[in-house]
Order: C-alpha cells, then sequence, then structure tokens
C-alpha cells in the first residue's frame, strides 16, 4: 500500500488532471486504486461524475472509520474508487486545527483504507496549511506537476525549503514537468536545467494538449475516452515511470 | 447477483426494456471460449474448485460463490501439476492434483454484452452482463443459457436494488452462481463427483452375506471397468492403480468373505484375478519410480543430480515397450473371458437353495467374525515384532493390515459411523507405516537391480555406482526411522481404547455377534 499525493502549492499547474489518468492507469494495471478528492473544488469529483456530497454540516470525514467508508464511490472503471470531495473539506484545516495531533488526522482518516487498497491517489488542493502538513505526513510520496516557468520553479523551490526548514523528507518529493509547451524553446532550455540540478525529478513531462483539456467536456479520464491518442501516451509514460521509481 | 431467464424469453428485449427507466448504454459485445477442466476423479470439484482455461489464461474459481481463487498465465495448457508455472497457483494445486491429468470435460462459448445503467450525471451506477453461452462458438446456434450478473458498484446501494426488482417483474429470475458449471456439465452428460475411487456402499445388516458380497464385488467391478478402458489411452498413472486396487480387494473379498460362494467358483476367479493383477505389475513399478524422479533428485547432491538421467531414461522406454504389454494382456482372449465370465457370475441371480455355508448367514454375523479373525491375528503378529524385530513379519503384518482395512471398508455401512471411521484411521497410520518401510525395502533392492540392466559408458557407470550409493544411503536412513516409529505406532493401534472399540464393534454388540 502507497499513498501517493499529488501536491503542488499553485493551482492550474495539472494536479487534478494528473491525479485522475494516473490513478486510471494505476486500477488498469490491477492496483486497487482510491483517488482522494481533498480539494473543495471537486474537480477530480467533477470528472468521475460523482456528485459531492451537498451536507452542510457533514462530521463523517474528519473522524474517518465507517462514515468515510459509507462516502466512497465506485467510479465507471474496474479497480478505481473515489472518495468524493466533501463539502466539510472547505473547513477541514480548521476543523484538524481543534484536535489532538492536529498534524497527523489525515494518517487517522485514512490508515483503515489501506488494507483494502494497493494505492490511494491524494489529489491536493493549492495550500501550505495545516492541511498541506497532514499530507506530508501521510503521503509517501509527494508528486509534484511544474510548469517550466521561472514563476513555478520559485514556487517549488519555496516548497522544498518549507519542508527542510519544517523536517521532512525531501527525498519523497518527485517533480514533472506539466503544461509544456513543446514549440517554447524557453520550456526546452528550462526542462533541461533543472532536471540536471534535482535528483527528485521524474524525466517524463506532460506536454499541453488539447486532448487533456478535453476531459473537462467528457468528463473521462484521457486514456479512457482516447486510448491511443498522444495524450493517452504521455500519462501511460509518467504512470510507468511513477510505477518504476516510487511505487516497486 | 446471478440471474437466469424464464423460460422462451428474450433477455436482450427485456434489458431494453430497462431503458424505460433508465438511461442504459451497450458495450460492444464481446466473445470468450472456456474450457472446464478437471481430474478424472472430479478432485478439484471435491475441494469445491473450478478451473477454466481461455486462450493463455487459467482461473481458479470458488464453487460456492464463484469468486476467483487464483489466476496465471500460461504459454499452454498444463496438463499436470509439475507442467504449471511457479507460484501460488501451484502450491495451492500440488496436494489436490497430485499425480492426476487435467482433462477438458467441457467447452463453452460465451457472448457477453455489458450494459450500464447511468444516473443524470450519465454517471454508472450498476452494470449488467448479459451472457449467452453456446456449446459452439457461432452467435446463430442455441444457446443452452442465458445469464445476467447484476454488479453493484459502490455507493450507489438504492440503483442496485430497483434495477433487481425490475428485471424481476421483467421474467428473470435469481439463480446460484454456480449454475453455469452444473449446466454445461449436464450439457456433456457429465456429473461432477459420480467417479471415485472409494467405495460407497449401502448394505443392510440382515442382508444374505452372498448378496451382500455381490454387491461388494459389483461394485469393484465397475471401478475396474471404468479404469480399464482408460489404461491404454495412458492419460496419467491412476488408472492403472485404481484398476489394480479393485482387482486387489476383489482379491480380498473373494479369499475373505469366507464360504459365500461354492469352493471351485471362489477359487477359479481367485485364480483368474491373481493371473490379471500380475500382468501389469511390472509397469505398476515402473510408473512408481518415474513418480519419484523428482523426490529422488532432492535427495541427491547437486553434483550428482544429473548422473542419475540416464536411470529415469531408461525406465521411461522401458515403460512404453510394457504398456504395449500391458494393453496386449489386458486385450486377450483369456482375460477378456475373466472379465466376460466374471460379469455373468455377479448378474447371475442368487440360488434359491444355499451353494455354501455362510451364503445365507446374516452379513452383519460374517463381517464381524471376518475382522475380529484378521485384528486378533495382527495383534498377536504386532506382538512378535514388538519382541524381537524382523523384516518378514513386517511384510506379512502389512498384507494383515491390507485385508483387515478392505475387509473394515466393504463392511463400513454397517457399523456406527463415527467409530468405525476412527478405527480405520487408526489403522491406517499403522499401514502408512508398515508401507513406508516395505517401500523403502523394495526401493533399494530396485534400483541395485536395475542399475545392472543400464547399458552406461565405464565414466557414466561410475558416476551413477555413486549417485545410486547415495540415494540407496538416504533411502536406508529413512528406512531405519521409519523402522524406529513402528512400536509407538503400534502400541497406539493397540492401546486398550481401540481394542475396547473393536470390542464393542466386532465382538459384542447388541449379544448378537455368533462365536
Ligand atoms: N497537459 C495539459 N494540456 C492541456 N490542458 C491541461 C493540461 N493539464 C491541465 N490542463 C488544464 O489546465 C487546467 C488546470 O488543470 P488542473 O489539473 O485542474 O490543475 P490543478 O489541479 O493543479 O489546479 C484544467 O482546465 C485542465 O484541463
Ligand atoms: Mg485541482
Amino acid at each position: 500500500m502507497k499513498i501517493l499525493a499529488i501536491y503542488s502549492n499553485k493551482g492550474g499547474v495539472g494536479k487534478t488532471t494528473a491525479a485522475v489518468n494516473l490513478s486510471f492507469l494505476a486500477a488498469e494495471a490491477g492496483l486497487k486504486t482510491l483517488v482522494c478528492d481533498l480539494d473543495p473544488q471537486s474537480s477530480a469529483s467533477y470528472y468521475f461524475r460523482v456528485k459531492p456530497k451537498l451536507r452542510a454540516n457533514a462530521k463523517g470525514f474528519h473522524k474517518g472509520g465507517k462514515n468515510i467508508n459509507k462516502s466512497i464511490k465506485g467510479t465507471d472503471y474496474e479497480n478505481l474508487d473515489i472518495l468524493p470531495a466533501d463539502f466539510t473539506h472547505r473547513n477541514l484545516a480548521s476543523t484538524f486545527n481543534k484536535l489532538k495531533r492536529r498534524k497527523r488526522r489525515l494518517n487517522r482518516i485514512l490508515d483503515p483504507l489501506r488494507a483494502e487498497y494497493n494505492l490511494i491517489v491524494l489529489d491536493c488542493p493549492p495550500s501550505i496549511s495545516l492541511l498541506a502538513e497532514n499530507i506530508f505526513n501521510v503521503a509517501d510520496y509527494l508528486l509534484v506537476p511544474v510548469i517550466p516557468t521561472t514563476l513555478c520553479l520559485r514556487t517549488h523551490l519555496q516548497l522544498l525549503s518549507f519542508l527542510k526548514k519544517k523536517k521532512y523528507d525531501t527525498n519523497k518529493v518527485y517533480a514533472f514537468f506539466s503544461l509544456v509547451d513543446r514549440r517554447k524553446k524557453m520550456h526546452k532550455e528550462f526542462i533541461a536545467t533543472i532536471s540536471r540540478e534535482f535528483k527528485g525529478t521524474l524525466h517524463k513531462s506532460i506536454p499541453s494538449l488539447s486532448n487533456i483539456e478535453r476531459m473537462g467536456i467528457n468528463r473521462e479520464p484521457v486514456p479512457a475516452f482516447s486510448p491511443t491518442s498522444q495524450a493517452a501516451k504521455y500519462y501511460r509514460v509518467l504512470w510507468q515511470d511513477v510505477k518504476a521509481t516510487l511505487l516497486d | 447477483m446471478n440471474m437466469s431467464l424464464l423460460d422462451g424469453r428474450d433477455g436482450r428485449k427485456i434489458i431494453g426494456d430497462l431503458a424505460k427507466y433508465y438511461s442504459l448504454r451497450q458495450e460492444q459485445p464481446s466473445a470468450k471460449s472456456f474450457g472446464i477442466y478437471d481430474t478424472f476423479d472430479w478432485r478439484l470439484f471435491e475441494k469445491s474448485l473450478v478451473l477454466y482455461s481461455s486462450e493463455d489464461e487459467l482461473i481458479l474459481h470458488r464453487l460456492s460463490d464463484y469468486k476467483i481463487v487464483h489466476h496465471a498465465k500460461v504459454s499452454s495448457f498444463p496438463n499436470f501439476v509439475w507442467d504449471f508455472p511457479d507460484g501460488s497457483l501451484k502450491t495451492l494445486l500440488a496436494p489436490i492434483l497430485e499425480m492426476r491429468r487435467l482433462l477438458k470435460l467441457a467447452e463453452i462459448h460465451s457472448q457477453s454484452t455489458i450494459y450500464r445503467i447511468l444516473n443524470k450525471e450519465q454517471k454508472t451506477v450498476v452494470r449488467l452482463r448479459y451472457e449467452e453461452i453456446r456449446r459452439v462458438n457461432q452467435a446463430r446456434k442455441p444457446m443452452f443459457c442465458a445469464h445476467l450478473h447484476v454488479e453493484p458498484i459502490r455507493g450507489y446501494p438504492r440503483y442496485y436494488r430497483k434495477t433487481i426488482g425490475r428485471l424481476g417483474k421483467l421474467g428473470f429470475v435469481q439463480i446460484e452462481p454456480e449454475t453455469i458449471y452444473f449446466e454445461a456439465l449436464k450439457e456433456r452428460n457429465k456429473t461432477p463427483g459420480k467417479y471415485s475411487s472409494k467405495l460407497k456402499l449401502q448394505l443392510q445388516p440382515e442382508m444374505r452375506s452372498d448378496e451382500a458380497a455381490k454387491i461388494i464385488l459389483r461394485s469393484l467391478f465397475r471401478i475396474m471397468k471404468v479404469n480399464g478402458t482408460y489404461i491404454g489411452k495412458d492419460l496419467d498413472t491412476e488408472f492403472l492403480h485404481d484398476f489394480r486396487v479393485a482387482i486387489r480387494r476383489t482379491r480380498v473379498a473373494l479369499s475373505q468373505i469366507k464360504g459365500v460362494f461354492p469352493v471351485d467358483t471362489t477359487k477359479k476367479f481367485q485364480r483368474e484375478f491373481a493371473m490379471v493383477g500380475k500382468l501389469s505389475n511390472e509397469l505398476r513399478d515402473l510408473d512408481v519410480y518415474l513418480l519419484k524422479e523428482n523426490a529422488y533428485k532432492k535427495m541427491l547432491p547437486d553434483s550428482l543430480r544429473d548422473e542419475i538421467n540416464p536411470l529415469f531414461e531408461f525406465l521411461k522406454n522401458k515403460r512404453s515397450r510394457v504398456l504395449e504389454d500391458v494393453k496386449n494382456g489386458l486385450s486377450s482372449r483369456e482375460s477378456t473371458k475373466v472379465f466376460r465370465t466374471w460379469e455373468n457370475f455377479l448378474d447371475e441371480p442368487p440360488e434359491g437353495s444355499p451353494t455354501a455355508p455362510n451364503a445365507e448367514v446374516p452379513v452383519v454375523k460374517l463381517a464381524r467374525k471376518r475382522i475380529r479373525k484378521r485384528y486378533t491375528e495382527i495383534l498377536s503378529t504386532g506382538a512378535q515384532i514388538l519382541e524381537a524385530a524382523n523384516d518378514e513379519k513386517l511384510h506379512a503384518l502389512r498384507i494383515e493390515c491390507k485385508k483387515l482395512r478392505y475387509l473394515m471398508e466393504f463392511f463400513s455401512s454397517l457399523f456406527p459411523d463415527k467409530k468405525i471411521s476412527i478405527l480405520i484411521k487408526e489403522l491406517k497410520g499403522l499401514q502408512d507405516n508398515l508401507g513406508n518401510f516395505n517401500d523403502l525395502y523394495v526401493q533399494q533392492a530396485y534400483l541395485l537391480k536395475t542399475v545392472d540392466e543400464l547399458p552406461l559408458s565405464d565414466d557414466q557407470a561410475k558416476k551413477m555406482t555413486l549417485a545410486i550409493g547415495s540415494l540407496i544411503g538416504n533411502l536406508e536412513e529413512r528406512t531405519q526411522m521409519v523402522k524406529g516409529s513402528f512400536s509407538e505406532i503400534f502400541a497406539r493401534f493397540a492401546s486398550p481404547t481401540h481394542r475396547g472399540l473393536y470390542h464393542e464393534l466386532f465382538v459384542t454388540t447388541k449379544g448378537k455377534a455368533g462365536p
């Protein structure tokens, strides 16, 4: 059992897109997989056509246990379940704040699910709040999509120094390039430099492709609606790399 | 949940009707062919397992709920457990299948279509798999059953319940998941569990002894006949083995169920079955040694492991010749005549007036007497061995035990089930000990004898001598160990508790047992 967090403290970098496609590919490869939609914006749930619970005051999630089992839904795909974004997630950080061992609440919540799944993929909201620390504590690996731009790189360096300062193991951080524009010379140069300088880099990147954008309309993972497309191929390659580097 | 169609309804149409209530999406149909496998004596079925093979895949289901227990990829179908790829499937099946071959019992061709019921978000909330099963791989041909698997999706229990309810109203009925297995076999006139090499007799205590004897002998003859037809096909070693055991049991029945048939008749058939049994002695020996190839190699040090190969090559070659002899022997005029006259004898109606002293004795009385006799003899031989260990006596004791065992099995239905089972189990423990001793002893002699027959170069011969020497050393060590444990095992067998049980069952019962 491994827990893989798709994390970045920036929005719009391709976290959810990666979480949806990678978890689909993991399930396809036979791993019993659960996607946890931790983002109150609930995009992952949306892609899997699952409506998040509208219960205004659901007490379930932060307690874990039975409540969480009831919230899990089967997706349209074999081996793949989702824990939809519950609206209580909106206040998850402040709820955790009031509890004991507040930085390890997520461990408590997910521990009972370890027996049932081979892989849990966390689709994280962009934040460096208490929720993020919970994520750092529970995840075996952080997979960080980085757009090859100066700004995005800066954010990534900030994340690494934050983790160092808080004494988290930075070895479990892996970056991959996301939304790469293959025509931009600058992107290429960036990738070359960064790959040289960071050890935690997967040498695979996901280009910007219209088929990936279409996920929003189709509400399906790319390899499900267009298994032979370029877009699907890129995610397969990334998945192979993630599997070989992090899961085997 | 599995459902099946009420007769005469069109499954596809009914599912189509669901579209009135739900958004329904149909996927491309897919076709798959499966073979269903088991051993001749239904070893998988007896363990509630079913093995399917489809192309390069083996799938082991649990019969009770049809859950997949294991699956494995193979390049070609493994006939025997040793042909399986190493892994958990092989480990699980090894003690069940042992040396028996997997036979294809039926082939089924399934055409299945998945239908998905969608909610307002167009999300799948129930999955239906409609499956038509045919004997031949052509969609036009009539099917012999149609099934609908209704799969719930986690988190949508209400849709599932409602769908089941609707399907029920439209003409589907719930069935057990293993129905396909039984229907496919029924289609082939096969009844799971029908053949077993174990005797399953039901005798009545007051029955005439000659009638009871015939029931036992007929049952043994059935086993002989069934297996006899397969020996020549050489599918695995156990057809011959079961055939031989049935002959041996027949001989013991003739000699031990005394005085139920005219002396001449009994003597004649005893002689004839001894003759038929002897025909395959050598073949059985070869089978035994060839089955031991791996076990022998494990006993040898790495450096000598391959040196023994010429021995097995030699035995294999010899076996093909000997098999031909056995085929000819069993289909010879003499053998055929033995079987024919025996069958006629078994079919003869019981004589009105008794032709032998025990013919009309109630069988339970005769059974007790014979078992008592054998048991007493075993106790005395065993006691002698305990005083002074003696290989010949051990050999004699093994034969006596076998006779007792057969007698108890022939007559077990006449005695309380639990109690006789305990005694049979104890006896089996003793027999295992004696049997191991004998096997190990015989093996050593056989190896020594055979090594002289091997056509070997000087160099090969040297290495072979080393290997055989090493093997015999190993076997001898085991022989001594087995011999060493005899007294303890025999003491258990002859313990006051067990003696008491024998007494209760075969001496005092209801005060009826005669002297
Ligand atoms: N490789 C890509 N090519 C094209 N569009 C992409 C790609 N990755 C993400 N997008 C689009 O970018 C937007 C943000 O992506 P998303 O995965 O939701 O980011 P995050 O979860 O990090 O906020 C979405 O509209 C998505 O469709
Ligand atoms: Mg997101």
